[in-house]
């Protein structure tokens, strides 16, 4: 292969062996960085797979369509957690219902005024902050002010407004977050075929933000139906022995749900058997996992569809 | 300030009267006084940053969206000023459509993104609403290539498809008058092609006024060419007059390639 000269005047360096010697360097970096990464984020996966994995290994042997739909028995020592899926699953379809429209809404507000608005920015970071507060500290607003103000009791219905306001922020941040990922040329197009701006927002924002909300607010429900505090001294009742009953007067009852089942039954050895705890720590991960794997379904789902 | 006017016989459709736009203080626009004749092809040419598209984009208004831009003097369609505080932006961009420079399909079907004018300005439904929808897509020469797929994306279609379903979204408002920013310059030649086509074609029936970076293509598709640079009309005239025959050293200078 012949040589191609160089243009005349380059100062006289052995250019060649100083590139050599560049790329060297480059690749050994580049060597170690991927080692690095590979290697951490490996450890990261292996981990969550880890404690799925002993979690299932430990508690599939008490998963038994009896285990899921009996109440225990014999002082807790025996039977199922019924009460408790039924419970939590309650919780959670309660905060879904009053917990979307609020965030839903507040998201709106504040992509749509968030940057003009000193008001609006003072809010974005006071939701920001509301949802990074620990849960128990929801739990304690709730049992002060709906337990004990409203005088709802420890019941469903305070539980479920605490949940809710466990939920919002982050349903606020998602949607917020959504929103503003919508290409400006899209809210120019419908501005430009004289839509007003609501239906610019309605017909073609939200349709497009959807996906990423609706995420959000399954992400955020997983989150509170795996939380203990929230509900610990608004909604929750540990001894259950009776099968639950639906009506009106549930929601002034205190209900049974597993993130509470879990807590006291393991501080309370000897009554509840282990096999019990880890059947109820593998149903409320798989829970959490179908959430999970529901929303990311939701989201390809939509995303293939016109986008 | 006189108001250039291409020629005297022409009906108006909308004329500027001593338009300034600012952005954050800066003048783009410096008081410009311009008609664009009805039911003709009108073509906007000069300069990056000669204020061509700020000038297109007070026409319906949608200079708005931009924070810090303050506009001043008046602009008249039907007798109104559009700048007036009791105008209806609703009403003004049914009337004065617009298509941008990158095609901007909303993400949804070919007929809902053509259907959603006509269904929110005029309540069409069912039967009527397909007829105009069909109807906008012949005028915007994609029906023969959509007609079995109307169901799919819009965003599925190629570069072109997509920017004349943008065209056919537009008429299917029925506006009068077009607004067409660079509708081509991301297209590819064949696309182009087709888009100027039907730019012809449409300004037998609508009044067109497109802003291009290409000269040719002023001169193929446009029967008026204003030019402008620095922000100020500098020529203003029938297109063929002004290409063949500038008035102004500056558009001689400019549409012989000395700068632009």
């Amino acid at each position: 292969m012949m040589e191609l000269t160089r243009a005349e005047g380059t100062p006289a360096i052995d250019w060649e062996s100083l590139a050599a010697r560049q790329d060297a360097r480059r690749a050994r970096k580049n060597a170690l960085l991927t080692g690095v990464f590979g290697a951490v984020g490996l450890a990261t996966v292996l981990l969550v797979f880890a404690l799925v994995a002993i979690i299932a290994y430990k508690g599939a042997g008490t998963i038994s369509w009896e285990f899921l739909t009996q109440p225990p028995r014999e002082g807790m020592s025996a039977g199922g957690v019924g009460p408790m899926i039924l419970g939590s699953l309650l919780l959670m379809l309660g905060a879904f219902v009053m917990a979307t429209p609020l965030g839903v809404f507040g998201g709106v507000c504040l992509a749509e005024y968030g940057e003009r608005s000193r008001l609006m920015r003072l809010m974005h970071a006071s939701v920001a902050a509301l949802a990074g507060t620990p849960p128990i500290v929801y739990g304690l607003f709730g049992l002060a002010i709906f337990v004990l103000k409203f005088q709802f009791g420890v019941s469903l219905l305070a539980g479920w407004c605490t949940l809710t306001l466990f939920c919002v922020p982050a349903i606020v941040l998602t949607t917020e977050a959504a929103l503003k990922t919508v290409p400006a040329a899209l809210i120019d197009g419908g501005l430009a075929l004289g839509l007003s701006r609501w239906q610019t927002l309605w017909r073609i924002a939200l349709p497009y933000a959807l996906p990423g909300i609706l995420t959000g607010i399954i992400l955020s429900l997983g989150r509170a139906v795996g939380e203990a505090t929230p509900v610990l001294f608004t909604a929750s009742v540990y001894y259950t022995t009776a099968e639950m009953t639906l009506g009106w007067d549930t929601l002034r009852q205190p209900v049974a749900n597993l993130p509470y089942y879990l807590a006291e039954g393991y501080r309370q050895p000897g009554v509840v058997p282990e096999r019990l705890i880890w059947g109820a720590c593998l149903t409320l991960i798989a829970l959490t996992l179908l959430l999970n794997a529901g929303a990311i379904l939701i989201r390809s789902r939509m995303r293939r569809r016109y986008l | 300030m006189t108001t250039v006017m291409a020629t005297s016989t022409q009906k108006t459709a909308i004329e500027t009267i001593d338009l300034t736009v600012s952005y954050g203080g800066k003048p783009a626009l410096k008081g410009v006084s311009v008609a664009f004749p009805e039911n003709a092809v009108t073509a906007l040419i000069g300069p990056s940053g000669c204020g061509k598209s700020t000038l297109l984009r007070a026409l319906n208004r949608m200079n708005d969206r931009i924070p810090d831009a303050e506009t001043r003097g008046k602009v008249i369609l039907n007798g109104q000023d559009i700048y007036d505080r009791r105008m209806n932006l609703t009403r003004l961009r049914r009337e004065v459509g617009m298509v941008f420079q990158k095609p901007n399909p909303f993400p949804m079907s070919i007929f809902e993104n053509v259907a959603l004018g006509p269904r929110l300005h005029y309540g069409l439904r069912g039967r009527a609403l397909q007829e105009v929808v069909e109807d906008a897509l012949r005028k915007a020469a994609l029906w023969d290539e959509v007609k079995d797929d109307l169901h799919k994306s819009g965003l599925a279609l190629s570069g072109g498809q997509q920017q004349r379903l943008c065209i056919a979204r537009m008429l299917a408002v029925q506006p009068r008058i077009l607004l067409m920013d660079e509708p081509c310059s991301a297209l590819d030649p064949i696309s182009t092609q087709k888009i100027e086509e039907l730019i012809i074609e449409l300004g037998k029936r609508y009044t067109v006024i497109v802003v291009t970076h290409n000269l040719q293509q002023a001169a193929r598709i446009s029967h008026y060419t204003g030019f402008l640079m620095y922000g100020e009309v500098i020529e203003w005239g029938e297109t063929a007059e002004l290409f063949a025959r500038p008035k102004r050293p500056e558009t001689e200078d400019y549409i012989r390639g000395r700068f632009g």
